[in-house]
């Protein structure tokens, strides 16, 4: 499920030999199908939403729907390399991630922004949601953009799909109460929404689907 | 000092009170003949509902609920011991659902609707008194 994050993944065979393999992803905006082979695993860390561009730099805003694997992120992050295998646990990579990105401001309109987005269940109006951060919608997307990678109305829609489908998946609402509940605006908003962001109808949920836990 | 009322400001005042009356069995206490003032009778702690043009003459600048808006950031909870049915009989009079009665950790029973004006109301069983040590 595409939840607008950035990861950094490590990806292993334990049949396989040599390094592991470094995948960088961008922010996804549709569903995507990881395929594996016995023996994979995997150890990565998802970043907060503001944080994208610590991975990505300028990048950030062509990453959405992205996914650079092997010498294409080691090439955006070229210290990848010199940890030679040597992170092989989460420590080691949040450690190494650290050092890299200390030094990284958020923009403290953007934090605000975001909680307000969570808290609201993405169904603020950007317009409105500027005025309550103190800048245009303009300049609230351009920092959107160049930290999360996404405009502020998609990342919205994305933390309105997820808590919808969450209010049909754990709460057991009907579709037309999740519907309104969602702030969708009929049935066909929230479906086309399902569609875009889960490639599935709301009347044909996956039973088995985990829901990432998204905070700000 | 003593918290006295909780004050709800609503587009409709008579009709908010009919729907607390039908949808949560609570008893008006009284409706001002303004119609933009009415209180509930729910013991010390009075609930009660000002219209939003009430606010406006008391010089106060609010975002007013609505149903189709985002909640504003508080809640009423009704505690009874029959969750189920308490939702139940709110949402057959015209609450809309957010969250079923499920049982919490600490053994409370735990359920959300959202009132003809689009405010959260929690509708809860008593937290047992052995849980708060």
């Amino acid at each position: 499920m595409p939840d607008g994050r950035c990861d950094i993944i490590l990806r292993y065979n334990t049949y396989g030999s040599g390094s592991p393999i470094p995948v960088i992803t961008g922010p996804a905006t549709q569903p995507y199908t990881v395929g594996y082979d016995a023996g994979d695993s995997w150890l990565g860390m998802r970043l907060r939403p503001g944080k994208g561009v610590t991975l990505w730099q300028q990048r950030i805003t062509s990453a959405a729907n992205t996914v650079l694997r092997g010498e294409d992120a080691l090439e955006l992050l070229p210290w990848l390399a010199e940890l030679k295998g040597r992170y092989s646990t989460l420590n080691i990579l949040a450690a190494a991630l650290e050092a890299k990105t200390t030094g990284h401001f958020t923009d403290h309109r953007l934090s605000l922004a975001l909680d307000i987005l969570h808290t609201s269940g993405g169904r603020i109006r950007i317009e409105k949601l500027a005025t309550y951060v103190g800048c245009t919608s303009r300049h609230l997307n351009r920092i959107f953009r160049s930290n999360t990678g996404l405009s502020a109305k998609t990342y919205a829609q994305l933390l309105q799909f997820h808590r919808t489908l969450k209010l049909i998946q754990h709460e057991h609402l009907s579709i037309a109460d999740a519907a309104f509940e969602g702030g969708y605006a009929d049935h066909a908003h929230l479906s086309r929404a399902f569609q875009c962001f889960g490639g599935f109808t709301p009347s044909s949920v996956p039973r088995d689907l985990s829901l990432p836990t998204l905070f700000s | 000092m003593k918290l006295g009322y909780t004050i709800i400001y609503v587009a409709d005042v008579p009709n908010t009170v009919a729907f607390y009356e039908s949808a949560f069995g609570l008893k008006c206490k009284f409706v001002h003949e303004s119609n933009l003032y009415a209180e509930m009778e729910t013991g010390d702690t009075v609930l009660a509902f000002a219209g939003n043009d009430a606010a406006e003459m008391n010089g106060l600048a609010i975002l007013p609920n609505h149903p189709e808006s985002p909640a504003a950031g508080w809640e009423i909870c009704f505690v009874t011991d029959d969750v189920s049915a308490a939702f139940k009989l709110s949402i057959a009079k015209g609450c809309t659902p957010v969250s079923k009665p499920s049982e919490k950790p600490w053994g409370q029973t735990v359920s959300y609707v959202r009132d003809l004006n689009g405010c959260i109301v929690e509708i809860s069983s008593p937290v047992a008194s052995a849980s708060l040590g």
